[in-house]
């Protein structure tokens, strides 16, 4: 037991440890107002970093999210605005296209048994390019005023996109933790060959991480519209680094097979109160950015050390 | 509308097609990379009509005069940290907080021009309780509902050189209205390249919001002023030195003798351009100016292979910047006003309802780029 929590165990102590000393930096960080605040700005990165657990755990990654952020971003605004649909439906569509997006990217890596590393490498330039195509450099902007409630308003005092993002986690929880699902995406992970030989349906779930994956992008992009109010070719660049961050950083084990959801929110929790914490306590975001890489290596290093001790 | 739904429909397959075959070009030939706003240029003799006076059309804070003798925190936030240019505005800022004793200001911005980066940083900076923020805006409107917020808290926001919704901040420090830029740019053009020279532009991306505005003004000042000269095409790229270098070498190769002249939109495009030439050989032939700090352009000049080079002092621009938030917060500037002082500036005007002008562009040629350090 210890073996298999060890991790969580020290990102939880770490995170707690985290809190306390940064709330004694400021008196301004552990306050309801900064923790909903904080809360509605991870919301776009935890989204997407929840099912990349998924993606990570089974052995694969997705470096396209960040280009399918900044598609579905100018897709919203293309299609409500210069085809005059509905907003609803845009935004239903924009969810499909997204999907749509993450699909391509399992047929590559499925079809074709091309390493999910090269597959998105391939498909973060193509979304791009194409979100640059489509929108003509212009920005949407005049949004109705309940559009922008999703991202800049608040139902019964916590930020609208964190109930988003709670019913995300806990949907992600039960998927990953306690389903069939959850179990073949880690037999994957531990070994394709050997999950195939146990008549496990891999190329089903890995089609159905990839295209949650997607999906999680273009919601994550709905909410950031909202958030700022504009629509720019150029959003969600670099997504991609701060998602994976956080889920390698919850342990989330590269090769595949182990990781949780749990680990992971974590992770986000650490990278937030070190990102927020910090500039409250007046450190820059230079020396931020440097203990973040500093956080990460000290973290894998000492959750392996426990690993090798409760394994010897 | 249903004809309508279906020519968008046309042109999203064609912009697609277009962003699928990686070609640059700009999917409608008459497009130059400006904006969609008015234009107002200005008439083509030095004649210039005194402007109309326009409302105040800034945000307050919160209680505008709470703060006033109070000692005051304050963050400038520029695009992004760690470029010549920015520098310059920061050392502007410093060198006012230092002219005040009753004013702490620190600079921290995100390492790349970022817009999400941006507004996480300055949201910490409200939750932390600063007094004012000094802003370079990413992005007019993204940033605009976390200004508002900072205005809701009672905090005093200034803008510089790149400005949000006017509504969002108090005052924004123009540097040079963006019609004077683009008549001293196209004026200076004109006498290089001849008035039917043919020109390119080098711009950082078509949604940088100053520099899609000074298209916008050039592309009308050129049709109304000097209507022979030919607009070949406006390329991207970005604020990076080797792609602008590259993408002058691709105008340069893409039109040959058909171009006359380069201006390039950034600090960074102008130089670069002026780089291509000289390693082209075509020094006299293609002529390099535009928009670039004096020390990045110093050596062209020298060499002869650039003529002048155009802007403003982003130190000074700085240091008016925490002047005009120190009136704001003291009371001594008041929506409505038309001048502020500000410090060893003096007597600055008020143009725009909001928007603090800094004075006419500064033209750097071999007479006086000596006297510029930035």
């Amino acid at each position: 037991m210890i073996n298999r929590h060890s991790h969580e165990a020290v990102l939880a102590v770490l995170a707690a440890l985290a809190i306390a000393v940064l709330a004694l930096q400021s008196a301004e960080f552990l306050t309801p107002a900064n923790l909903m605040n904080q809360g509605r700005l991870m919301t776009e990165v935890a989204l997407v970093a929840l099912v990349m657990t998924f993606v990570i755990a089974s052995g694969g990654i997705d470096l396209s999210v960040g280009s399918i952020m900044g598609l579905s971003a100018v897709l919203l605004g293309t299609f409500w605005q210069k085809m005059g649909m509905p907003l609803p439906l845009a935004m239903v569509l924009v969810l499909f296209s997204g999907a749509l997006c993450g699909l391509f990217n399992g047929f590559i890596i499925v079809r074709f048994g091309m390493p999910p590393l090269i597959a998105t490498l391939g498909t973060l330039a193509l979304y791009r390019g194409l979100a640059e195509g489509i929108s003509q450099a212009r920005s949407v902007r005049g949004w109705p005023e309940w559009f922008a409630q999703i991202g800049q308003g608040s139902f019964a005092g916590v930020p609208v996109q964190v109930w988003i993002l709670l019913a995300a986690m806990a949907v992600a929880v039960v998927i990953l933790g306690y389903s069939r699902w959850g179990r073949t995406v880690y037999a994957i992970g531990s070994s394709e060959t050997a999950a195939r030989f146990a008549g496990l349906p891999v190329d089903a779930a890995k089609y159905a991480v990839y295209t949650a994956s997607g999906l999680a992008a273009s919601l994550a992009a709905i909410i950031f519209v909202s958030r700022v109010s504009t629509t720019r070719s150029d959003m969600g660049t670099g997504l991609e680094l701060d998602v994976i961050t956080a889920v390698v950083l919850g342990g989330t084990s590269i090769f595949g097979g182990r990781g949780t959801i749990i680990g992971t929110v974590l992770g986000l929790v650490v990278i937030q109160a070190l990102e927020s914490g910090l500039s409250l306590a007046g450190i820059k975001g230079d020396g931020t950015i440097v203990l973040i890489g500093v956080v990460l290596i000290l973290t894998l290093l000492a959750s392996t050390f426990a690993e090798s001790r409760a394994r010897a | 509308m249903k004809t309508q739904f279906l020519r968008s429909l046309a042109g999203l397959a064609g912009s697609t097609a277009i962003a699928l075959a990686g070609v640059t070009a700009p999917a409608f030939a008459q497009w130059t990379g400006g904006d969609d706003l008015p234009t107002n240029p200005l008439s083509c003799d030095a004649s210039t009509p005194a402007p109309a006076p326009v409302a105040y059309n800034g945000g307050q804070p919160a209680d505008a005069t709470a703060k006033a003798g109070m000692n005051l925190r304050v963050v400038d936030v520029p695009k992004l940290v760690g470029i010549g240019y920015f520098n310059a505005t920061s050392a502007g800022v410093a060198e006012a907080a230092g002219d005040m004793d009753d004013m702490s200001a620190t600079t921290d911005g995100p390492a790349q021009a970022n817009i999400d980066d941006q507004i996480t940083l300055i949201d910490n900076y409200i939750t932390s309780g600063v007094d004012g923020i000094l802003f370079a805006a990413n992005d007019p409107v993204a940033i605009a509902p976390l200004l508002r917020k900072a205005l809701g808290a009672g905090i005093h926001v200034v803008g510089y050189d790149s400005d949000a919704e006017p509504d969002a901040r108090e005052w924004f420090i123009n540097p040079a209205e963006f019609n004077g830029v683009a008549k001293t740019l196209m004026d200076e053009l004109a006498q290089q390249v001849g008035e039917d020279g043919s020109f390119a532009i080098v711009t950082s991306t078509f949604t940088t919001p100053n520099q899609a505005r000074w298209i916008a003004e050039m592309e009308a000042y050129q049709s109304k002023c000097h209507p022979d000269m030919e607009w070949l095409e406006s390329v991207e790229a970005q604020e990076d030195n080797i792609l602008s270098f590259n993408q002058a070498m691709t105008l340069i190769n893409k039109y040959g003798d058909d171009l006359d002249g380069i201006v390039g939109m950034t600090s960074v495009a102008t130089p670069a351009a002026a780089e291509a030439v000289t390693q082209a050989e075509l020094c006299g032939e293609v002529a390099v100016m535009g928009l670039a700090t004096p020390n990045a352009i110093r050596p062209y000049i020298k060499s002869g292979c650039m003529e002048d080079a155009v802007l403003w002092s982003p130190v000074d621009m700085g240091y008016a910047a925490l002047h005009v938030l120190r009136a704001a917060v003291g009371g001594t500037l008041k929506p409505g006003d038309t001048t502020v002082e500000a410090g060893r500036l003096g007597t600055l005007q008020i143009v725009n309802g909001s928007e603090v002008l800094l004075g006419d562009p500064v033209v750097f040629n071999a007479g006086n780029v000596e006297n510029y350090d930035f």
